[in-house]
């Protein structure tokens, strides 16, 4: 009976407990059972690496740049508050650890070249007179002495730039301020606020006015006065002190909340200084911990911006000027007998300014550090006393400073920065004294550079 | 008690036109300043200053009434890449004004800060012709029977008839002529701001005050008819309306009720934009009003450029 039975069963007759239809191949099918993978929801490594994992898809997934920053800063944890301007010693090493920042004393190339060329432009322009006479050939023959200093193109407009007339202006704005109008005295500790505040104001406004007709980049530019420039950042590991999650390994967080004197915000990105991956020195290495620098923890909302919301067009960084406050003065580094930690304040005012603004205007691009920058973001600052002015030039090559994500990479952000050098020795009676010609033309590089394109 | 700016009028002896000059008018026309593109910047900009200057969802009137200014300002100033002597000009904040006057035997004077000032190397022609001059001469001033001209003012006992814009800056400033004054009522509440009417009255004066001292500089304390008439402008804002106003000052005899008189130029209550809308309003699931900036009105920005323009080109 059984054995009956079995047989046909063993016949392939017609299956009514089975769905295939005879004869036709089965089609090829993915696995049965779903993927094994670690919980979302247990105390253990793996289930942490797939929220982890989970979160940054989500993010990734985001559909505008809003709501992707708004993911990206929506957990708050008490995080270290980085302040550019500080008067820790030896800032500025912490900050480049921070940030992964190497810095390269002086100005990149394309400025480096640009001292010399104001007499070789002129050599160049007499050169050319002579050799094409006529008008016709005037504008190639103006291509020729500029490839030879290819390096210093930018610095071919220099000659058509009255260096005089720009000169003027300067000094009148400074005489204004500090000399023709009549101020009541300052108030206390705010030295700053009433004379080199305004003058900076002034200059920069003059200045950036008068260079439009050269510079179609700042014709279109948007300034702001005492914007908000602020980025939320992870770097490194630690494990939680105190507290219910004690023991836990967290990441790092910084956040960086500035506010420049005046900036420059343009509709269109500066060109890279150096390939995205090139290697120009060396990022310091800090063994202790961020709170030994001092540094404090606090906790509140994680914001990213850079000067004005997401839909603005002028969206790209230009220029900042930062002023130091009283606090921060040379005077009271000459009493300290702590000489060498002046310049340590303008370089660590540009580079963690730069790194907060970069990064920023990165974030409004929809990068963010699990999806890298695919081309450098650069922008420029000075920094400034009113008196003594530090010029610095920043490219951003990487936001990947996650302790994941930093494990395979190689690129690292490049910081140039200058020495503070006086702008005018003294003011008296109406007149500027000692004017050094070398800051403006600096100032003026600055405010020149544009995309190659335009 | 009944519009400022009819007392205004009386205390500083001037005739009121409407409507702006036809100077001013003519660089608003003048199409070869090709105010057709900076149209579009001036939207860039009124939206930058009113929806997305602050990391906030919208910003309050103290911070985006002044910002809109700087951003109108950063435009004119730009167009000093096309006419170079525009960048003979100065921005002094909180300039302190001080001017005295008499006024059939009322000793009145016009003191404080006021507002943001321009300043120029260059003075502004004149605007009214030698005839429009005495005709005003015609023109017979509004009293207020019975009420006392000086209704609302403080009596105040002054103990220095102080009368410079040197008062302001010293002597030698390049920049001394002033050009135009800004006042931007910024207080976040209503109560706080001056009504377009007060402001207006308010600009007359210290436009007047600039303007008298000026002139006594220039031409001694004697009161008399201005061969050269001073020009000063005027332009005030709550962020949204504009007030535009061109003062001609004729004579500095101010004492007697006759004779030739002072011209002012206002047009009033010019709205730059209808509404400001932060996030867009949404009732029964409907989209009401979209965000963004309605309702752009560019001929408000075209006079804002003029003002500035006026005297260098």
């Amino acid at each position: 009976m059984a054995a009956l039975g079995a047989w046909r069963l063993l016949r392939p007759g017609r299956r009514w407990f089975s769905e295939t239809v005879a004869g036709a191949p089965s089609p090829p099918r993915g696995p049965l059972y779903p993927p094994v993978v670690a919980s979302i929801t247990a105390k253990s490594k793996a289930a942490k690496s797939r929220r982890l994992q989970r979160f940054n898809e989500r993010v990734q997934a985001a559909a505008t740049v809003e709501e992707k920053l708004r993911l990206y800063g929506k957990l708050q944890r008490p995080k270290y508050t980085v302040y550019p301007q500080t008067f820790a010693l030896n800032a500025d090493r912490w900050y480049r650890s921070f940030t992964r920042t190497v810095l390269v004393p002086g100005m990149p190339p394309r400025g480096a070249a640009a001292k010399p060329p104001v007499a070789v432009a002129a050599a160049g322009a007499t050169l050319e007179a002579g050799r094409a006479p006529e008008p016709g050939a005037q504008a190639p023959a103006v291509e020729a002495p500029g490839d030879a200093v290819a390096p210093g193109a930018a610095a071919g407009e220099l000659p058509h730039v009255d260096i005089g007339e720009l000169r003027s202006l300067a000094c009148d704005a400074l005489l204004q301020e500090s000399f023709y109008q009549k101020k009541k005295r300052p108030f206390l500790y705010r030295d700053q606020d009433h004379t080199p505040g305004p003058f900076l104001t002034q200059l920069v406004s003059t200045l950036a006015a008068s260079l439009s007709g050269h510079n179609p980049l700042l014709a279109a530019s948007s300034l702001d006065l005492s914007p908000e420039v602020n980025y939320y950042w992870h770097h490194g590991e630690e494990a939680v002190v105190h507290g219910h999650r004690k023991g836990r390994v967290d990441p790092v967080r910084f956040q960086i909340d500035d506010n420049p004197h005046l900036q420059i915000r343009v509709p269109k990105q500066l060109p890279e200084v150096v390939p995205l991956e090139s290697d120009l020195g060396d990022v310091p290495v800090i063994d202790h911990k961020p709170s030994k620098l001092p540094l404090f923890k606090k906790q509140y909302e994680n914001k990213v911006f850079i000067g004005s919301k997401v839909a603005d067009p002028c969206c790209y960084g230009h220029t900042q000027f930062h002023l130091l406050p009283d606090k921060l003065k040379r005077e009271r580094f000459i009493r300290e007998r702590l000489e060498d930690q002046i310049e340590v304040v303008y370089r660590s005012n540009g580079i963690a300014s730069l790194f907060a603004w970069t990064a920023a205007q990165a974030m409004y691009q929809g990068f963010w550090s699990e999806a890298d920058v695919t081309r450098p973001f650069v922008s420029q600052a000075v920094v400034t006393d009113g008196k003594y002015f530090a010029f610095f030039c920043y490219q951003l090559n990487t936001l990947a400073l996650n302790a994941e994500t930093i494990k395979s990479n190689p690129r690292k952000n490049i910081c140039w920065g200058t020495d503070s050098k006086p702008l005018y020795d003294v003011v008296e009676d109406g007149n500027v004294k000692g004017f050094n010609d070398e800051v403006l033309l600096h100032l003026v590089h600055f405010l020149l550079n544009r995309p190659k394109e335009l | 008690v009944f519009p400022g700016v009819r007392q205004a009028q009386w205390l500083t002896k001037t005739k009121l036109v409407e409507g702006l000059p036809p100077a001013v008018q003519g660089i608003v026309d003048n199409p070869a300043l090709g105010l057709q593109e900076l149209e579009e910047r001036a939207k860039h900009v009124v939206s930058h200053a009113r929806l997305w200057d602050t990391a906030e969802v919208a910003p309050r009137r103290e911070k985006y009434c002044p910002v809109l200014f700087e951003n109108l300002i950063h435009i004119c100033r730009l167009m000093s890449g096309k006419y170079p002597s525009l960048s003979k000009r100065m921005l002094a904040r909180d300039c302190r004004i001080a001017a005295t006057w008499e006024r059939e035997s009322i000793l009145l004077q016009v003191r404080g800060l006021s507002g943001i000032l321009m300043n120029s190397v260059s003075p502004i022609p004149p605007v009214a012709s030698q005839e429009e001059i005495l005709a005003t001469r015609e023109h017979v001033l509004e009293t207020f029977y019975p009420i006392a001209p000086t209704i609302d003012l403080q009596e105040v006992n002054v103990y220095q008839e102080l009368n410079d814009t040197g008062q302001c800056f010293r002597d030698g400033y390049p920049y001394s002529h002033p050009h135009t004054l800004f006042f931007l009522e910024s207080a976040n509440v209503r109560t706080d701001r001056f009504r377009p009417e007060q402001l207006r009255a308010k600009m007359l004066m210290f436009a007047f005050g600039n303007a008298l001292a000026k002139a006594k500089a220039l031409h001694g304390n004697d009161p008399k008819v201005l061969e050269q008439p001073v020009v000063v402008q005027s332009i005030g804002t709550d962020g949204q309306l504009f007030q535009f106003m061109v003062f001609q000052l004729n004579t500095t005899d101010l004492v007697s009720n006759d004779g030739v008189k002072n011209l002012v130029w206002i047009d009033s209550d010019q709205n730059l934009y209808e509404r400001a809308q932060c996030v867009p309003e949404v009732k029964k699931r409907v989209v009401t009003k979209p965000a963004g900036i309605s309702g752009f009105q560019p001929d408000t920005f075209k006079k804002f450029l003029a003002l500035y323009l006026h005297g260098t080109v």
